[in-house]
């Protein structure tokens, strides 16, 4: 399955554009990134009004491999230093504005991101499935200090994925700062792209330049999860099925 | 309080002495010593002697408990600080989290070592917090680690929210009969949800439908509820002595409690050492004094016996204390009902402490009628 190329269906570097700014401040707190909790949702003045879109993104692989910094990351809160095992599952939301490149329309996404730590999933048969269910997108992640996590990812995939699903993949490399250890080279990357046609992204080290180090991900998130509920609705009956909530925008006031 | 630095904890198995983990302390105990702390108790237990704890001459403490004949915990600190309750307290929150996350089965008949070592890693997280208690700022004004009461804020006007909390546990199917999932909702920064429930809805269902549908009518409500308790867990229709620097009040029949800092700035008392300072005096106020608060626990009905009590040479239970130090003065009172805990400042005269506390006392119950 191919995936949706960078900014072909969200203008990239939006981030970057002063167009972008007033909706990124609602994102910001005191120059750092607002934590929302679960009543709370970027408010736009009148003029600037901006529908938010709800996805359920899972996190997935082996422990120690970096979900739940990863999660922290992209969420802005602070990551772990040390590694404890996630106690049971954790979720967090991440508010993340994008501009649609035909009708100039801006949304909000939000991502809603579930993480679970292993031995949890090994202790309870529920967790597995209660991450799965209703999931639009899974990020399958490994460390680029253990060749072993790579290794895994086609078989991991498979594990707790149907071709079937109606599912955004993706890949994501973790620890990708720690390059003096790499044990995954470029060559493996672009291999491992072609065969298996997901597209692999790079995260690691302190996000201390804002935007930039998360936007490339979160936005082929965004573009991807539209991108399938496009083709999704162009190819079946035009009503919005009764469950999934995340169809056409759901506005939270 | 860098406790963590200077509290060390030990979980071996009991029959065999195999350590489990340690935590705390960045300098690690040598495993020789480890070796005798086990060393030293299980001879006790073979000469029918429970070691409970021993103190050295810097105020040292080692503290041993052995959990449902499975599970030892060793408390090791070198600070003089940590009282011997503070460290009592640790080893029986670290043993409740880990049944809260791994279930009493799994620790009190724990038949794979090496599994068992394994899952125990998913309490580290909150070994540590409890461990680091007291370094963060938002964990002051908690006095549940140490009195084993829950941590309450009493409202104006809690009714809205109370009709909320059992509409919302009442949908998420809650019941305490049936504790299969602890599930806790970030309603806003700073105030979370928390439900025990079954199998059933599942975390996706609550957090998308129903947290919104209970909860999001109350956004501002439990807003202002948390520029509230900001300042103070009372509500605003108690208004306490312009001297009464902090104070902590505890229900003993629900053994739910309160705390309050004076708003009036105090420029030599700091809030988190005035937090710091009710720790201490409650400390040594139930360890003393009100030793019934120390109710023999079933866990371990032997500790008790070893404690230095006031009431030997004593007929009566005493029902007031004070002490009073070059930082504050300080002054409990227990009733049948409740106990309070006082820090005043030092002009307020000494002969004038009781009926201070006695006033306060009143004045709070009779005003939230907690
Ligand atoms: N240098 C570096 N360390 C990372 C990165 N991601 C995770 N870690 C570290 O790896 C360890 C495990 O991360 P964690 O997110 O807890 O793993 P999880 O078990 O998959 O949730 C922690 O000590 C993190 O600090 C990264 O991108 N760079
Ligand atoms: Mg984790």
């Amino acid at each position: 399955m191919a995936w949706v190329a960078a900014g072909s269906v969200m203008v990239s570097d939006w981030h970057r554009s002063p167009e972008s700014r007033e909706y990124f401040s609602k994102i910001l707190h005191k120059k750092k990134r607002r934590k929302f909790g679960l009543l709370e949702a970027p408010v736009m003045p009148p003029h600037l009004k901006a529908d938010i879109v709800r996805y359920k993104v899972f996190l997935s692989g082996k422990s120690g491999v970096g979900k739940t910094t990863l999660a922290a990351r992209l969420a802005g809160l602070d990551m772990p230093n040390i590694h404890y095992e996630t106690t049971g599952m954790e979720t967090c939301a991440v508010f993340w504005p994008v501009k649609l490149r035909e009708s100039g329309r801006i949304l909000f996404f939000h991502f809603h991101l579930w993480d679970c730590g292993e031995n949890a999933t090994r202790r309870f048969d529920h967790m597995l499935p209660s991450c799965k269910e209703h999931a639009d997108a899974i990020l399958f992640l490994f460390s680029f200090t253990d060749r072993g996590s790579f290794e895994d990812l086609s078989s991991q995939m498979s594990r707790i994925t149907e071709p079937s699903d109606r599912l955004v993949r993706l890949v994501v490399g973790t620890k990708f700062d720690l390059f003096m250890h790499t044990d995954v080279t470029e060559r493996d990357i672009t291999r491992f792209q072609e065969v298996l046609g997901v597209p692999v992204f790079r995260v690691g080290g302190d996000v201390s330049g804002g935007f930039g180090e998360i936007a490339p991900l979160l936005n082929a998130l965004a573009e991807n999860l539209w991108h399938q509920d496009c083709m999704h609705t162009s190819t079946s009956v035009p009503t919005v099925p009764s469950n999934s909530g995340h169809i056409g925008p759901e506005i939270i006031v | 309080m860098l406790q963590s630095q200077s509290v060390q904890l030990l979980c071996l198995t009991a029959s065999s002495g195999v350590p489990l983990f340690s935590r705390g302390s960045t300098k690690q105990l040598p495993f020789s010593i480890i070796g005798s702390l086990n060393g030293v108790h299980m001879f006790g237990t073979g000469h029918d002697a429970a070691l409970s704890c021993c103190e050295t001459e810097q105020g040292g403490h080692v503290l041993w408990r052995v959990f449902h004949d499975s599970l030892m915990l060793i408390g090791v600190s070198s600070n003089a600080n940590v009282s011997e309750l503070h460290l009592r307290r640790l080893l029986e929150n670290v043993w409740n989290c880990m049944v809260l996350v791994l279930g009493l089965d799994e620790l009190a008949n724990a038949r794979n070592v090496e599994r068992l070592k394994r899952e125990l890693r998913s309490c580290y997280g909150l070994i540590d917090m409890l461990l680091e208690r007291g370094v963060d700022d938002r964990d002051q004004g908690l006095m549940g680690d140490l009195t084993h009461c829950a941590d309450c804020i009493l409202l104006p006007q809690p009714d809205l929210i109370q009709d909320t909390l059992e509409s919302f546990t009442r949908a998420a199917e809650s019941s305490p009969n049936v504790a299969l999932r602890l599930l806790c909702f970030q309603l806003l920064p700073g105030v979370i949800a928390c439900v025990l429930c079954g199998p059933r809805p599942s975390l996706y269902q609550v957090e998308n439908e129903q947290v919104c549908r209970f909860w999001s009518p109350l956004a501002e409500n439990l807003r202002s509820c948390l520029d509230h308790a900001e300042r103070s867990s009372l509500s605003p229709s108690v208004s306490l002595r312009r001297d009464v620097l902090a104070l902590l009040l505890i229900n003993r029949e629900s053994r739910r409690s309160v705390t309050s800092l004076s708003t009036k700035a105090t420029p030599h008392l700091s809030p988190a050492r005035r937090w710091e300072l009710l720790r201490l005096f409650y400390t040594f106020a139930v360890t003393r004094y009100f030793t019934s608060e120390e109710s023999p626990s079933s866990e371990c009905p032997t500790a008790e016996l070893l404690h230095e009590e006031f009431s030997s040479g004593f007929t009566h239970l005493p029902v007031h204390c004070y002490l009073v130090t070059d930082e504050c003065k300080c002054y409990a009172v227990q009733t049948p009902q409740h106990q309070l805990f006082l820090l005043t400042d030092l002009s307020v005269p000494t002969f004038t402490l009781r009926s201070v506390a006695t006033h306060t006392l009143d004045a709070v119950t009779t005003a939230t009628g907690f």
